[in-house]
Formats: C-alpha cells, structure tokens, sequence
C-alpha cells in the first residue's frame, strides 16, 4: 500500500530483571507483540497511563531501542536491519520532539546552533545556507530572527519547546513523534503549540505519531488513536469512534477518568 | 463562616540587583468552613507562592511584606516561629505536587506519618500513635495498612506516595488542607482517585481545602469557590458555577477558550490562546 509509511508486525520489548544468582531471571514485557500501521500525513497518537510502553514503542521507531522481536517496516525495508547510510538516511527522516523543553536542549548552546546541529552533521550545507534555513525554521516556529544568538534559561517553556520543534524540522523529516510535547506546558501555551503543530503538518505534509495521556489533546488533533495497556494494544480506531463508542473496559475507565468540563 | 482570611497579602522577591518581583500583589480571598477553593492560574502567577505565603514556608530572597492572615481570629503572620511550627502540620497541613520526591527515602511511611503526631501530640503513647497511623493509613484507602506501616516508599507506586502524603497531612485533622498541584504528577485513572479520596476526606472529617492548580477540568470537578490569578493579582474570583456558567474576565474567558472541549471544539480547528501582548491586568477586575 503506498500511503502506508510504518507497517509494525508482532514489535516485542522485553526486559530481563536478574532477581538473584540462582534465580529465574523475571521477565517484564514492556511491548508485548503490537502490530500497527501508520498512514501518511495522518496524526496517530498512542495513549496509555506511565508504563504502558508507548515510549518504548517510540524508543523503537527510532532506533534508541532494539526490539526483542517483531518487524519494524519502513516503506516496505525493515529499519532493524538498517545500517551504514541507509541506517543515516531513515534517522534524516524520522525526528522527535521531545517531553521536556528544560532538559532537552543543551543550555550552553546558542538556539542558532541548537537548530543548526542536525544540518551539521547530516547535510552539505555551507555555513551561511545552514544559518539561512535555520533562521527560516525559526520565523516558521513562530520566533524572532533576533532570538538566534539567545540561549535557551533566556526563554519560557513554549518558547523553548518552539525550539525543539524548529530542531525537528531541520532535515525535512517525514514523520515527527511528538512524546507527550505539550504535557510540561500550562494550558495556554498548550493552545499555542498544538495551533503550530497542526499549522506545520499541513505545511510540510508531515505525518505525526504523539504520545500523550492527555486525552482532551488526543482527541482534539488525532485521526486515529491507539490505547495501550500492560505492553498490548486494547483498542485501535479513528478518534470520534474511540470517544464516541469505547469498546474495550480499559478504554472506558479511561475515559470516565478524564475530568471534563460539560455546561 | 470563615477558616481563613487571607486580606492584601502582599509577598515580594527582592534580587541584589534591588529588583523587586511582587509575585503576590494585594491578593485578598476568604476559605469557608469545610469548602474546596481552588486557586487557578499559569506559571509565574503567584498561586503557590500564596500558599506557601499561608504556610510561612518564603525562604530568603522572598518576603512577606504586608497584609494579614486571619486563622480563627488569630492573624498568623503576627506568630513567633515556634508558634508558627504549632500551626503547622496540625492546623493546616499541605501535600505537594511530586510524591516521588517528598517523602523521604530512608523512613519507613509509618515513621513518616508518626512524625507529625509525635510533634503535635505528645499525650498520645507509641500503642496509640501506632493506631493512628494505621487508621490513618486506612482512610486513605492503602491496602493492609498493618503491614503498609514497615514499608519504604520506594515501594509504592505514584498514587499510593500522594495518598500517604495525604495520610500525613491528615494524620493530626488539619483545620485546611493546602494541596499544591497533588494530582498533576499522576494518570488520570490514579488522578480521579486521589480527587475522589480528597472529597471523601472531607465529608468526613470536615477540612476546608485550599487547592492549587493549572487544570481548569479538575477545577471544575472538585471546586466550590475559584480564585483566578494572573501576575500575582487575582483578576477574578466567583463560585465555581458561576466561573464555568458565566466567566467574566477576559483573562479567565481566554484560559477557559484554549483548551479543546470533547464534542464542541472542532477536531484540529485551532485553538483560542492566551494573547501575550494583552496586559490582562489592565481589565477591571471581577470579584463576585
């Protein structure tokens, strides 16, 4: 199918914990054999409570984690067998943004070589194009030119998290997986960087897998949603179906859970 | 009737450079006997340097400079610290927001939630505290709490840390309860839970709480009076029907815009924001 980017088949993520020399190591399941797709240009979003192994899942995809066992499928090649060039070519195209604006960015670097590092390492760029597309990335996060020589303790969370997400789009990527990037945030710069988020996708074609569990987020800017449970997946289905008409148990604890404002 | 009065407290950070950050500016609110009152507002806004204010809890460079805290007729600013330390823990009583880090590690929790009884209640023998806290314990709704008492916190999870939090400040029945964010740091499923207990707590034993946070959905689920607070002013202050019902601030209408409403916003239409060039302070403010 060509409007399929990812085809995830039986992914398996599990931990061994040595509980003694002369025990049987515990084996934690932390994905536990989930198989999904992801469409292009679709926002997919995993949610789930702490533990769950959305992370991981993500932690896969982008190859911070090796998986125990299943497929990973990347327009049809297995991104577990990547290496060398290929290997560099599939990191150009897949980029996170990441939890927190506070620790993930280096706060001895200016924001102007913060953007620039991955057009650093990954492009042919002269020194003055790089500087030339990073200052076109930050009028495109919503940032001032005059920011570029400003260091990351200068700014607020919105702002910095602007940062990571101008950062994400250096090298053009495909698909961005967006960690819980809102969740650090108050609730009106919350508003302002989902408002970026969905500007950017339709700018840039970009597809969008996000990690929440915030689920007002989720169902305001999702296509699909998947609930993860204990390393599985309990329900997969388009968003307003999922709200609307929540099958599984889990689901709809979860969903009762949720404190809503109804007048 | 009123637990507490909080009239024109004023709490200002002074830098060396002589700055002055006034993070709480003329704030004035009352908390009533056995009500929930909830103080909303973004970071910076000065909602837990007010709590804190209440506590006594402003380190260096922070200071209270002015107003007066009205606890049952007694103004606590005008307490000496040791009969502030009185107060503490057995009149008002807080949680904080990281379970994970508030407890402290090397304690078992029945030595933790003893702590504050050995304090405050020094005519009650070990067998009795030892009660106590495993009544304690079990009001929190911590299965075997006999066997709980031994345990380190490392050893439970996220949702049971925040209720032996809650358990501690329990212990000696505060007269307020002030909650600092006690839920942002857990999953909705253990969040509605702890909200749940709290309202529980209440009924029982009669404890008005101050309760702090950024989450207007919570706000709604669990508040009876709304405290608005923006730069370190309260720019509204309303029950909580009427805030929901009828927000009249423009700040409060915009915070209440920009987060997305099952069912009502548009899926992926784009938010209302808070508009940074706005200086919200300049609207009148709605104290109702």
């Amino acid at each position: 199918m060509s409007d399929t980017i990812f085809q995830i088949k039986q992914l398996k993520k599990h931990y061994e914990i040595n509980l003694g020399l002369f025990k049987k190591p515990k084996i934690i399941k932390a994905v536990d054999s989930i198989s999904f797709e992801v469409k292009k240009g679709e926002i997919l979003s995993i949610v789930g409570e702490s533990g769950c192994g959305k992370s991981t899942t993500a932690k896969m995809i982008l190859k911070i984690e090796e998986p125990t066992g299943g497929e990973i499928l990347f327009e049809g090649a297995d991104i577990t067998k990547l290496s060398g060039s290929d290997l560099v070519a599939y990191r150009k195209k897949v980029q996170i943004i990441f939890q927190d604006p506070y620790s993930s960015l280096n706060p001895r670097w200016k924001v102007g070589r913060i953007i620039a590092e991955p057009l650093a390492l990954n492009s042919d760029m002269s020194k003055g194009e790089i500087k030339e597309r990073v200052l076109y990335l930050m009028e495109r996060v919503g940032m001032l030119p005059e920011w570029y020589d400003r260091y990351p303790h200068q700014f607020s969370g919105g702002q910095r998290q602007r940062i990571g997400i101008a950062r994400a789009l250096a090298l053009n990527p495909e698909i961005i997986i967006c960690d819980e990037p809102v969740s650090a945030l108050d609730v009106s710069i919350q508003a302002q960087v989902l408002n970026l988020l969905l500007d950017l996708q339709e700018e840039f074609n970009l597809t969008y897998i996000f990690i929440s569990h915030d689920l007002s987020v989720v169902n305001h800017i999702s296509d699909r949603i998947i609930v993860m449970y204990y390393g599985k997946i309990v329900e997969m289905k388009p968003a307003e179906a999922l709200f609307q008409n929540p099958e599984h148990d889990y689901t709809q604890k979860l969903l009762s859970a949720i404190p809503k404002i109804d007048l | 009737m009123n637990l507490i009065e909080v009239k024109n407290l004023k709490t200002y950070f002074f830098s060396d450079e002589g700055e002055v950050n006034k993070a709480v500016n003329n704030v004035s609110f009352e908390i009533p006997q056995g009500k929930t009152v909830c103080i909303v507002g973004e970071s910076g806004s000065g909602k837990s340097i007010t709590a804190m204010s209440i506590m006594q809890l402003i380190d260096h460079p922070g200071r209270i400079v002015g107003g007066e805290i009205i606890l049952e007729e007694s103004n606590l600013l005008k307490l000496s610290d040791a009969q502030m330390r009185k107060v503490r823990g057995r009149d008002v009583a807080m949680i904080f927001q990281e379970p994970m880090t508030s407890l402290n590690p090397s304690y078992t929790v029945g030595y933790q939630i003893d702590e504050a009884l050995r304090l405050h209640h020094k005519e009650l023998n070990k067998q009795q505290r030892f009660d106590k806290v495993v009544e304690a314990l079990d009001l929190v709704g911590i299965p075997d709490p006999k066997e709980k008492y031994g345990e380190y916190p490392f050893k439970l999870s996220g949702g049971q840390r925040q209720r032996v939090m809650i358990a501690i400040a329990m212990a000696c029945e505060p007269k307020l309860l002030i909650a600092d964010e006690p839920t942002t740091a857990l999953d909705v499923t253990i969040q509605a839970q702890v909200l749940d207990l709290m309202k529980k707590l209440q009924d029982e034993t009669g404890t008005s709480i101050l309760f702090i946070t950024h989450d207007l959905a919570v706000v709604y689920q669990i508040a009876d009076e709304v405290v608005v607070m923006y730069r370190g002013h309260i720019v509204e202050k309303a029950s909580a029907k009427e805030l929901f019902e009828n927000p009249k601030h423009p700040y409060t209408k915009a915070l209440l815009n920009s987060i997305p409403k099952p069912g009502v916003t548009p899926r992926k239409s784009r938010l209302d924001t808070v508009d940074d060039t706005v200086d919200y302070l300049s609207f009148p403010k709605e104290i109702r």
